[in-house]
């Protein structure tokens, strides 16, 4: 038998090539896999004369999205943006705040953190995302729901509000389903920074908390 | 035979090198043109994103900006997104201004924009709205491979239009000193016999040279 001629050494090369093709064709059964990445601008803007403190939770910071396919002929899809947020969150709030500092741990009576004026804790509540395949329109979009806690040190309540952030691009030639959700992110993103940059003045709670930080000419005007 | 396969290359060179018929309008309306150009000022061009159905497309902006430079050498055009990214996170399609009021308003109230803006000299803002898109089509083209080779057969057609308006706004009187519209529409086909040969109606591209052309009556001195 021709098998029986074959040395195990002969053998590791089809072995490989045949294992190398099996991964390649399972990969395609797996879910479309998206790990956000771009390039986020510092933001034009004044300094708030403000050392915030931020305190990143592992699942904001390991934030992934997973949608099951509803039928054979649709893809699942992970769609994983902790890194982008982490990174995007980072550059916005330095360019904002005088002084920003990562928190060791959730802000709480018995936790040691640097002294800082107020911590900002953010969450992704939701994020859901549409591709021409479920809409039948040639957009790509991407929908994210935060949720911003400004606390005390010792975890006390400054002000809680929600904020959304949209972001989509159109289709495009030679562009990947996987590159178009991508970009839809990035611009979710960048619109997360522009919609909190123009809005945290204005929430009520921050407002009052400025009052009291600043006086009354810096923070209600801002 | 040799003079049947020339003629057959000439057809196929002909179909290749020709392209769908367009039709095309410019309406302009312009105040406080400078009539000496404007010399050592740049100029930014922007495109319009806040509408829920449509983008104005970036390679469209990019198009008109590149017609301006490449039309006067001396006007210095500022790319669309090192613009925005400078100016983040103003120029975003949420916080954008929509009128210049909304501008002189960002700039009183961020002065670091105002610095920027002048640091850039940008005399001019120009803002495009629109967008190109497909509309009726017709035929099929159905395409086939065996072990003997492969191919394609049929014909389709598709019509594109192109709609666009193009809105100045200078930074020197603090007022809209002008708007262009331009409209084009045509008609793409794509006949196959073994390979499709697409015959592209270069609807945005006529539409990219209508509006700068009128950009650039407005902007240069030797036009």
């Amino acid at each position: 038998m021709l098998a029986s001629t074959i040395s195990a050494r002969e053998w590791r090369g089809p072995v490989w090539l045949i294992a190398v093709i099996m991964l390649g064709l399972l990969a395609g059964c797996g879910p479309s896999k998206v790990v956000v990445e771009g390039d986020f601008p510092a933001p034009t803007i004044s300094k708030l004369p403000i050392s915030l403190g931020v305190w990143y939770d592992p699942a904001f910071e390991n934030h992934e999205m997973y949608d099951e396919a509803a039928s054979k002929t649709e893809s699942s899809w992970l769609v994983t943006t902790g890194q982008a947020q982490v990174e995007m969150w980072d550059i916005m709030l330095q360019g904002m705040f005088a002084d920003v500092v990562p928190m060791v741990g959730a802000p709480g009576t018995d936790q040691l953190n640097p002294k800082v004026d107020a911590v900002l804790i953010p969450e992704v509540l939701e994020l859901q995302y549409a591709i021409p395949s479920h809409t039948n329109v040639k957009v790509y979009e991407i929908w994210i729901r935060y949720r911003f806690k400004l606390v005390t040190i010792t975890g006390d309540p400054i002000a809680e509000w929600t904020m959304p952030a949209y972001g989509k691009t159109p289709t495009a030639f030679l562009q990947t389903d996987q590159a178009a959700v991508n970009l839809a992110a990035v611009m979710a993103l960048r619109d997360a920074g522009a919609n909190f940059a123009s809005t945290f003045t204005r929430v009520p709670a921050v407002q009052n908390w400025l009052e009291q930080q600043l006086g009354n000419d810096q923070g209600a005007g801002e | 035979m040799i003079h049947k396969l020339l003629s057959t290359l000439a057809i196929a060179g002909t179909l290749i090198l020709s392209s769908g018929c367009v039709t095309s309008t410019v309406d302009q309306m312009v105040f406080n043109e400078p009539t000496e150009g404007i010399g050592g000022a740049t100029v930014v061009i922007l495109g319009r994103r806040h509408a829920s159905d449509y983008d104005t497309e970036p390679d469209f902006v990019e198009c008109v900006g590149d017609h301006i430079s490449s039309g006067d050498r001396t006007i210095q055009v500022i790319g669309e997104l090192d613009f925005v990214n400078e100016f983040y996170p103003w120029f975003e399609p949420r916080t954008a201004p929509l009128q210049i009021a909304d501008l002189e308003r960002l700039m009183q109230r961020e002065p670091k924009v105002a610095q920027k803006l002048a640091s850039m000299n940008t005399q001019y803002m120009i803002w495009i709205d629109g967008n190109t898109k497909d509309t009726d089509s017709a035929g099929s083209v159905t395409c086939a491979i065996g072990p003997g080779g492969g191919g394609c057969f049929g014909f389709g057609t598709w019509g594109s239009d192109a709609n666009y308006e193009a809105t100045i706004w200078d930074f020197g009187e603090s007022a809209e000193v002008g708007r262009i519209s331009t409209k084009a529409s045509g008609q793409s086909y794509m006949p196959a016999v073994v390979i499709p040969i697409p015959i592209i109606a270069p609807v945005q591209g006529t539409a990219c040279d209508g509006i700068g052309d009128q950009l650039l009556q407005f902007l240069s001195s030797e036009y």
